[in-house]
Formats: C-alpha cells, structure tokens, sequence
C-alpha cells in the first residue's frame, strides 16, 4: 500500500491519512512486534519437546475461548461465570458433527473440519443468543450467580445425554482434525517439512488463534467495541447515548459463545477424549484466571493468560525438582505432592496479581514497554 | 527497580525459565532419561544383539539393579489419588515395582533392567485425563505395565493399537479378550458376574429375584451384562440400576435395594460404593446375598459401621486366590513385599497382571526381536504363562480365539475377620454352568 510520507522523513507516528490512522498496526513498532512474535510462535514447534509443544497448542486454543470471556466479561462488563457451558455446548456439537462415526460409540456424523468449527460455533453462539437476554434484567453479581447456574445445567444436561457425550467415567472422543483429506491428528509433511503430530496441531492452533484474534481485535475497535465498553463503564448513560443496551448485551454474549464453542470444540478435538465432569465450576473459574491474570479488556491479555494458565501445571512440575520437600510422585514422599503445589499457586497466584498487578500480564508488559520507551528518562 | 517490581517480576522469570529448561528439544539428560524420538526408523541392533526401538535404551535404568544392564521402560497410569479405586491401585502399583524389581535382581531379561517407576502417572479414573496422561508417556515406553479402568483404557485403545503399543490392564473387561494389545489375567466382569449367579443359585436355588446395581461405565455394563445372560439362563428374576461413583451419590440405590427386597443383591461399583449401599440397606431392614465383583472390597471396610452386615451377607466373586493364598506365587509375592502396613487384595492383582508382560517380554526377547511389533507378536504367540500357581497357566492363552482361549473360572470369597484381608477363599476356582456354555463371540457390553 502507500508508504507513509512520514516514515521517510523519520516521522513514522505523523498520520497523513485516515487508513494509516485506523490501521491495526499503525506503527512500525507494533509491525515489527508482531511480526517478531508470530516467528517466534513458528519456531516454537521446533524447539521443544513434543509433550510441550502439545501443552502449548492446547493453550492457544484456549486462548481463543478467553478472548471470547474477554468480549463479553472484559469490554461488555457483563460478568460470565458460565463459560464452560458454552464450551461444553461446542464441544458436544463439533464431536457430534465431526466425529468420526467408527472411532466413537456415541452419535457422529463425520462431516468435514470446515464445517464442524463454524457449526461449533453457531451452536454455541444459539446458545449465547438464548442466555443473553438475562443480562439486560440482571447485572454484576446476581448475573453472575444466573450463569453459575448454566453451569449445572449444563453437567447435568451433559451427564444424561449419554447418546451423545458417552456418559461420566467413560466419555468419548472429539471431532476428527481432518482438512480435505489432511490428516492433523497424524504425523506427516506439511509445507515441505516433516513434522509429529503435536506440531501439526500447534500449527492449526496458532492460525485459528491468529484468525479469531484479528477478529476479536477489529470488533474490540469497531462501534461494536466502543458500545461494550460504553456498557461496561456506566449502562445507564450509555442507554441514554443512544446505545442499545438490549442489542449489545445480547450480541456479546452471543459472540463470546461462538468463540467459546470453537474453542471448546478444537480443543477437544486436540485433547481426544472429553468426559462431561469437564465443564465444571472449576473450568469456568480457569478460564475468569485466565482472562483476570493475562489482563481484562485486552486482546494480548487473553493469549497471555491463556498460556500461562495452562502451562502452569507443566512448569509446577519442573521447578519441583528444584524445591524441596515437593515430591514429584503421587504417592508417598515429600511434604507435598506436585498437584498440591500446582493448586496452591494457582490461587496465590490469582490473588497476587489481583492485589498486586491489577491489570495483569499486560499490565506488566505495557509498564515494562513504557519503561524503555523512556529510556534513559523512565521514572 | 523498586521493590514492588522486583517481586513482580521475579517469579514471571522463574517460571519463564523453568519452562525454557523443560520443553527444550535437545533432552536434558539429567532431568530425563534418554528417550528415542518417535520418528526414528525401527530396528537399532544393540550389543545384546536384540532390535528395539521405542522405550529400550542401553543406558542403564536410573536407580538400576544391575549397572551393566540396558533399560526397558514400561509406563503404568493407574488411579492414585481422587478416583473410586485409589485405595487399591497404590497397591497395584506398588506389587508391580516389587515384581520387576524381582525380575531385575535375578539379571533382568536379555541383558535388561526393567523400569516400571519412572513413567508412572495418576488418571483419576478419568477417560479423559488418563488420555491426557498417556499422551505425555506415549513417546517414552515400550508397553504399559499398567492401565487402570476398561472405561479410561477405551479411550486410549485406538493410540495403543496405533503405535502397537501393548499394555497389561488393571480391569477384568470381556472387550479385552478381542483386543490384540492387551494383556489381560483372570476371568473377565462378564464371566464373574455369571459364576457368582451360578453360585448364588446353588445356595438359594432360582425361585429368586436378583438386582444388580452397577456403575454407569464399561466396568459396570459389562459385569451386568454377565448377570443378566445367567439370569435368563435360570429363569431368575431380574433388573439393573445404575449408581455413579461417589459415597454420598448412593440414595437412588439404596431406595433401589429397599423398595425391590431382591433375594440376591449383586453390586459392582468400588468398595466405598459398595459398603454404604449394603451398610444402609441393611440398616433399613433389608436382608439378603450379596456378591461384589473383584474390585468392590478393600479390607478397611471392616473398620466401618457396616461391618456386621458385611460379615453376614457380602461374598466376594474374585479372579484368583487372596493375599493369604499358598501358592508359589503368594509366597515370591509375599517376600518380595516384606511388611506392608496394610494388606490388600490391590498387591495380589498388580503381582498377577505382571506375569504375562514378563513372558511376553522373555518371548520377544528370544526372538531377537524387542521392538513394539515385536513385543505384540510375542504376546499374539503366547499360548500359556507361567503365573507361578496364582493362575492356571492356560490362563495366559492370547493366541487363541477368545472363545477357546478366554479364562472363565472364578473364586468365591467371604468375609473373614481373622484373614489379613478381611476375605477368605470358600469356593476355589470354579466355571459355572451359564459361563461354560456361553459363546463368547464378542464382548458382552456391545459398543453402540
């Protein structure tokens, strides 16, 4: 496209037209930063090991569903503790319409990847739609307890519908990771190289981050983005703005579902097996960590978060070997064991940046960017 | 930098670096043992002369036995902390060192350690985790000692057969007879169900109704199975309930139990199920037979309210002799343990299922041949093991089609306060009549 008269003449953050101005990367430095953190995030793959490389991918699809919680918890204000029903709906409809029939006794139907994630999606999102208008009776902490209650719904809908989610204790697998006949559940070549099967999930992982993200980031800045943080600040005014409160409510949660159905869906569909206990309180708590520790109403916050959450189990278990007292078995040794341990910093964790660090991970990346962008006259 | 940001930071770069130091490709050999990446081509000719790919290094085992050794690594995912069985699989884990680490002292096999401790993770009797968890060690080991659950073991049994990966499981499921990569010992929930039916009838003849209450899952479907198909054959009265896990989920049950007053109760779900449904009902007023399946007794349960009533009604339908039991077996078993604290029926079934994965392994090794192909047509070869008289050794026939080869006998047990375990044997192996007639020509809980 143009470039920038400004950037020649060593002025990149003089705007010379509208474009430049609403631009999603609007300066050289955030060209250069994500340019740097998507190569980085390809190199990934290649530099661990595959069990990491696993946790990972499942982490970036998790990120999607937090980005999804951010929407509507984060910029809408409207407090969600019923993610995991959502999550749980869209995993349940991609398994039921991409499952593969022979490799499952509960109901398949085996159809392709590009219909099975959006249809996750729309599910969820029909989901959203019903439960959204809830949000206009209710606000803070009573819509809360309200969504907390879509949560048992939903464990006891799961538990019953056994045609579908294969019953408590014995489960059944997720939707087949097939693209036109490309098998992602396999190891095999991509793009010339030779590559096992987490690395072929952790790539299918990061572009359906990278799509949804754009996404989420564009609506975040859209007249759609400003009526949800219009809502979140102070309802009442925006209503009298002229905002919809009905409208906008209703949308996010709707949007924040289909994230959270894809989610869901191409999560488990990486995992293989999903057992309906999953969609607990304790899942939906995960996914409020996630989007509280990466940093509310923030895109990067959500990715953020998202990772550290669901690496923490795995490097719990790694600085055990430095400390003492934590044995690394489940039985026998040691003070505590590593579960313990993970569960103990999970909540101090939470509480720590809660107390300390409010604005969470991104609140520690935007005073550490701050601070040498000021450099040497940081203060 | 201030304070406040100091400690701000600190921990994000521990944690920053502790997964760096983990996840990098290049193994870290102190925290790891060596590991063959899965992508290498099959068939590395050692100095012992056998093939191996995956989970065989010649690296001794860490904390090996005999430092010359190479080391085949076995994974075991078993129910260690919050499931149903938990009492009884620390036990089962804990035999299964003690047998291989019998093994090794008496030189290991073809010139291996055999290591069944390094790769040993908890599945919270969940078919998802025990998924996930198998994922982690799916790149590591040979074969898995251990997988505890039919439901959990289900759910990993494409991945196993995938990657010819066998594995011994902790579950007396009919499925198993038709799988290739498992190595199941003793009579299976289906069979058990139908001889403790025989049994139950030889004592209260078949004037009688029969409730079973089961858990939802493989396990209990298929012992119900098992009990519906022998009380057809006598004509009994019968019906089925199904409970979930859990010690304060049993309500449905136990008004199940009161309401119907069935003759003979038959119950497989875990022993903490098992005693409220029993201890409960019978405080209610109802009396009867009880039978549990193999895994429904945990010898603690004498310690709680419920013990009079078990003393009077419960009979354990079991796969083999109790820990007392005088056989060769017991007896290795036995010295090889030591002082437990407290005895269970958990260390027989680990010591047991151990014995075909350690024929199997000799088999393999005999061929030259200690690859996962191998090692699976080892086990497809194998017509008997030696289980050293805890079971008949045609017991471990996995060549034959299940309908020959699959074990059908049974043991009857009753609570006995003088016995370490709480149970003594009253019936020795038998195979009741419905169990002898029956075809099995596929598995008793039919998928779909």
């Amino acid at each position: 496209m143009n470039r920038p008269r400004s950037a020649g003449r060593g002025r990149p953050l003089l705007y010379t037209s509208y474009a430049q101005d609403i631009a999603m990367f609007n300066t050289p430095g955030k060209r250069w930063g994500v340019a740097a953190l998507f190569a980085l995030a390809l190199l990934a793959p290649f530099a661990f090991n595959d069990d990491v490389v696993l946790i990972l991918a499942l982490a970036l699809v998790a990120a999607i569903g937090a980005i999804g919680l951010n929407l509507v918890t984060g910029y809408a204000g409207q407090v969600s503790l019923g993610h995991a029903f959502f999550l749980g709906i869209g995993t349940y409809a991609g398994a039921v319409l991409g499952g593969d029939p022979e490799a499952t006794r509960a109901l398949a139907f085996g159809l392709p990847m590009v219909v099975w994630i959006p249809g996750a999606g729309l599910v969820a999102a029909l989901a959203g739609l019903i439960v959204g208008p809830l949000a206009t009776r209710l606000r803070g902490l009573y819509l809360a307890i309200v969504t907390l209650g879509l949560v048992f719904l939903g464990g006891h809908l799961f538990k019953e519908a056994r045609f579908i989610t294969g019953g408590i204790g014995a489960g059944r697998r997720g939707a087949a990771l097939d693209f036109f006949g490309y098998r992602f559940d396999q190891a095999g070549p991509l793009l010339g190289l030779d590559l096992t099967r987490a690395q072929k999930q952790y790539v299918l992982a990061l572009v359906l981050l990278s799509i949804f993200a754009v996404l989420g980031r564009n609506l975040a800045r859209s007249g759609v983005g400003r009526a949800f943080s219009a809502i979140r600040d102070r309802d009442i005014a925006a209503e009298v703005i002229g905002v919809g409160l009905t409208k906008y409510k209703v949308l996010a949660f709707t949007i924040s579902s289909f994230y959270a159905g894809v989610a869901g869906a191409v999560f488990y569909s990486i995992a293989g097996v999903v057992e309906p206990t999953a969609f607990n309180l304790l899942l939906s708590v995960q996914y409020i960590a996630m989007i509280l520790i990466g940093g509310v109403a923030t895109i990067s916050g959500s990715i953020m978060g998202a990772i550290f959450i669901m690496t923490l189990a795995r490097v719990t278990q790694e600085i055990a070997h430095y400390i003492p007292y934590i044995s690394t078995q489940a039985i026998g040794g040691g003070l505590i064991n590593v579960f313990q341990l993970e569960a103990i910093l999970y909540g101090l964790l939470i509480i720590g940046f809660l107390i300390f660090e409010p604005r969470g991970l991104f609140g520690i990346w935007f005073r550490t960017r701050n601070y040498w962008k000021g450099w040497p006259f940081s203060y | 930098m201030s304070p406040k940001k100091r400690w701000t930071y600190l921990p994000l770069l521990l944690v920053v670096l502790a997964l760096v130091a983990a996840g990098c490709r290049a193994a870290e050999q102190e925290m790891q043992p060596p590991e063959d990446q899965e992508q290498e081509p099959a068939g590395d000719d050692d100095a012992q002369g056998a093939q191996t790919d995956v989970g065989v290094t010649e690296e001794p085992c860490p904390n090996a036995v005999n430092e010359d050794n190479g080391c085949i690594y076995l994974g075991i995912i078993s129910d260690l902390t919050v499931g149903p069985f938990a009492p009884l699989a620390g036990p089962i884990t804990e035999a299964q060192a003690a047998f291989w680490r019998r093994v090794n002292e008496v030189g290991g096999i073809a010139g291996y350690d055999i290591d069944a401790t390094t790769y040993v993770r908890d599945n919270e009797f969940n078919a998802e985790v025990h998924n996930r968890v198998f994922q982690e060690i799916r790149g590591e080991v040979l074969a898995l000692a251990q997988t505890l659950g039919s439901s959990p073991t289900l759910a990993i049994l494409d991945d196993m057969r995938d990657d010819s990966i066998v594995g011994a499981p902790a579950s007396w499921n009919s499925a198993w007879e038709f799988e290739d990569v498992i190595l199941e010992s003793g009579a299976n929930y289906c069979f058990e169900s139908m001889n403790g039916v025989d049994w139950a009838t030889e004592q209260v003849g078949t004037d009688i109704s029969l409730l079973h209450i089961h858990f939802p899952d493989d396990y209990g479907n298929d012992a119900a199975a098992g009990s519906e198909i022998a009380a057809q054959a006598h004509g009994i009265e019968y019906s089925a309930q199904e409970t979930p896990p859990g010690r304060d989920q049993q309500a449905g049950a136990i008004e199940a139990v009161v309401s119907q007053s069935p003759d003979v109760l038959f119950i497989t779900t875990g022993p903490q199920e098992m005693v409220e449904i029993v201890g409960r009902a019978a405080a209610r007023g109802w009396q009867g037979l009880v039978l549990g399946s193999g895994p429904t007794w945990n010898p603690a349960l004498l310690g709680t309210d419920a013990a009079p009533a078990l003393e009077a009604m419960y009979h354990q339908v079991g796969p083999w002799g109790t820990w007392g039991t005088d056989t060769a077996g017991h007896q290795a078993m036995r010295d090889a343990l030591g002082d437990v604290s407290e005895i269970n029926d958990g260390y027989t079934a680990g010591w047991v299922w151990s014995y075909p994965m350690r024929a199997a392994l000799e088999a393999a090794a005999e061929n030259g041949d200690l690859t996962r192909e191998g090692l699976l047509q080892a086990v497809s070869a194998l017509t008997e093991v030696d289980y050293e008289g805890m079971l008949p050794n045609e017991a471990g026939n996995y060549a034959d089609e299940p309908e020959q080869g699959a074990f059908r006998q049974s043991i009857i047990a009753g609570v006995d306060t003088e016995s370490e375990t709480g149970v003594s044997t009253i019936e020795d192996f038998f195979t009741g009549p419905t169990a002898e007639e029956h075809a099995l020509d596929g598995p008793c809980y039919e998928l779909g």
